[in-house]
């Protein structure tokens, strides 16, 4: 005879597959598709007012970028998909995003011109962030002010960077080439010539923030190459640790808000990108998740100002990433990477 | 009971067994045969030739050189766990009947954490600010804190660790039923301590030490969280290179193609093992 357990399991199970069913069966359903570490206070501020404002049920479905990009290419059913600009363009390139029409978003003469349409005719940028230089003030004498300062000879072994595969990493690059005065593209050689003299600075390439939070309280590292979402946590683990101001500037970074080639929701994810662009959306986002807002009329506070990237002058100052580019050269890039740093 | 219910039970009877592992290889096939074939599959499956992806992966010098560091790898720390297990587990086989207990117990102990927390210990420990770097200092045997981690000591190191208690279970299993007579033999016949470890103990605990180094090996070979950990980039092995393709750069040709490699050289490595341990085997020998 079957146990109690048994059956408590077979009848939990129908209740969920009655649930599910039910979420299929309400009319309208928004599938969107973001990394979810911030859907804590995404899903109150941002997703269920939408919802309730346009009679939706929204699904979340996340994940690292690659896993959702690959959903999304090869199984479908999402509707929208939240990507840093590196992702977002692999997946222009491979033809699984639906272009926008401007027309349908009213908050859209209202952004910042590099988020307009930073890729095209494709999804608009919906953050901003910085990668850049930050360090332990407590345990460097000389002020560091300039990508170059990486390589002092002082630094040996005291460096993290992101690794080769990351967003960020192949940045480095570029300052690498810009050290010895030329263009990363056009003369690699002299570019990976002067990485290799950076690498008996580099301790570590890391692949996660929280690698590099780890890095940074064990006393690993005092310097870092970090985009600013990781900034917060080592700068609470570690108070003496500031942002270097280089005179090259910091990158700027985006992510974007896609819609998925195959969805049928098109009219209503289009709802959704105006809504995430409001002005509410992004001072909520810039308060609580210290993204940079992309719509120029968020005012913010002195203070609320200071944590992220705000205002023209600092949007517009920021160096853009040349990711197409640096998707174009990847592999040939890949192999004098690893040359360098994979030994 | 008619004959025929007595037919109809006996066929019931014989199908049984079969119905009963029917669900358990069902869910085996689905969940193991299936996915892995698919990825061996997919791995040949380039327009522009079967072998494409494998001419491709093993074009790069990098790629070559990480084949040999992992093998390199697996077979270092088999060497340690073996040389360091053998003795651990002498002296526990050796030992009465509590203190084996306890020292089994000890040894095994590791294995009750998970290995991401065991590879963590490590970067406690040989950390910059780590035990060992304020130990020497302390001792004034250094002045300045040691580079210990991310380098191929690191990684040895965390999977020994990892890897010994299993080579240790192994070991104490064949040494414990080595009949002592057979010592006692020996040394009343006149063979040096060295000839009965030669003679009587290294024989007898082949297959203990064939097990071990199969399990260690294939282990070290397919691990991943500590050479990540203890390595990172600069100490690349064939799985964290397979993680890197698969969830950082997104290239799932080149992931199926490090994933089949990996089978087929695992898969080597035990044929190989076997016939070593053929080869040396008493037994095989006669």
């Amino acid at each position: 005879m079957p146990s109690a357990a048994f059956l408590t399991r077979i009848a939990a199970l129908a209740l969920l597959s009655a649930t599910a069913f039910t979420a299929h069966a309400q009319d309208r359903q928004l599938v969107i598709s973001d990394w979810g570490y911030s859907n804590e206070f995404l899903i109150p501020n941002l997703f269920e007012p939408f919802e309730q404002e346009h009679d939706v049920k929204i699904v979340l479905e996340t994940g690292n970028a690659p896993d959702r990009l690959n959903r999304l290419r090869i199984r479908g059913g999402v509707d929208l998909i939240y990507l840093t600009d590196v992702f977002s363009q692999q997946g222009i390139d491979s033809e699984s995003f639906a272009p926008i029409d401007p027309a349908l978003l009213s908050n859209f003469d209202d952004l910042y011109e590099p988020a307009k349409n930073p890729q095209g005719d494709y999804g608009p940028a919906v953050t901003f962030g910085q990668y850049g230089i930050i360090y332990d003030t407590a345990k460097v004498d000389e002020t560091i002010t300039s990508w170059e300062d990486l390589w002092r000879p002082e630094f040996s072994r005291a460096i993290a960077m992101p690794g080769f595969n990351t967003t960020s990493g192949p940045l480095t690059v570029l300052m690498a080439a810009k050290r010895v005065g030329v263009d990363a593209f056009q003369d690699p050689d002299a570019a990976f010539a002067s990485m290799a003299e950076l690498e008996p600075n580099i301790l570590k390439t890391y692949n996660s923030g929280s690698e590099l939070t780890n890095l940074f309280t064990t006393g690993e590292v005092y310097i870092g190459l970090v985009q600013d979402f990781a900034f917060p946590a080592i700068k609470a683990a570690i108070p003496t640790v500031e942002w270097a101001e280089v005179s090259e500037g910091n990158f700027r970074m985006m992510n974007t808000l896609n819609i998925a080639a195959r969805s049928e929701n098109v009219e209503l994810a289009h709802a959704f990108i105006d809504w995430q662009l409001s002005q509410k959306a992004q001072k909520d986002g810039a308060v609580a998740l210290r993204t940079g807002p992309v719509n120029k009329a968020v005012e913010l506070s002195d203070e609320e100002a200071a944590q992220v990237i705000y205002g023209e002058e600092q949007v517009m100052g920021l160096q853009s990433s040349p990711y197409r580019d640096l998707l174009d050269n990847r592999a040939d890039w890949e192999t004098r990477w690893n040359a360098i740093f994979g030994q | 009971m008619g004959a025929d219910t007595i037919t109809r039970t006996n066929r019931v009877t014989a199908l049984a067994p079969w119905l009963l592992v029917l669900p358990a290889t069902m869910a085996v096939f689905a969940l193991l045969a299936v996915p892995v074939g698919s990825t061996l599959a997919e791995s040949f499956s380039n327009p522009l030739g079967v072998f494409e992806n494998y001419r491709r992966f093993f074009a790069s010098d990098y790629n070559r050189m990480v084949v040999l560091r992992s093998f390199w790898i697996a077979f270092a720390t088999t060497a340690i766990a073996l040389a360091a297990g053998f003795f651990a587990a002498y002296l526990i086989a050796g030992s009465g009947p509590r203190t084996k207990r306890i020292l089994i117990l000890l040894s095994v102990f590791p294995l009750l954490t998970g290995v991401v927390v065991r590879s963590f210990g490590w970067m406690v420990i040989l950390g910059r600010n780590g035990i060992l770097n304020n130990a020497l200092i302390e001792l004034g045997l250094i002045n300045a804190p040691l580079s210990l981690l991310f380098n191929q000591g690191a990684v040895l190191v965390g999977m020994v660790y990892l890897f010994l208690p299993l080579m240790i279970l192994s070991l104490v299993g064949v040494l414990e039923t080595i009949d002592q007579d057979l010592y006692s033999a020996a040394e009343s016949l006149g063979s040096s301590p060295f000839g009965v470890f030669r003679q009587v103990t290294f024989p007898l605990a082949l297959p203990g030490m064939v097990v071990g180094s199969i399990l260690v090996f294939t282990g070290s070979l397919a691990t991943f969280v500590t050479p990540r950990l203890l390595g990172g980039e600069r100490q690349m092995t064939l799985a964290t290179l397979l993680h890197e393709k698969a969830i950082i750069s997104f290239d799932w040709e080149a992931a199926n193609t490090i994933a089949t490699i990996m089978i087929v050289l695992t898969a080597l490595s035990l044929v190989a093992l076997g016939m070593l341990a053929k080869r040396l085997s008493p037994k095989g020998r006669a």
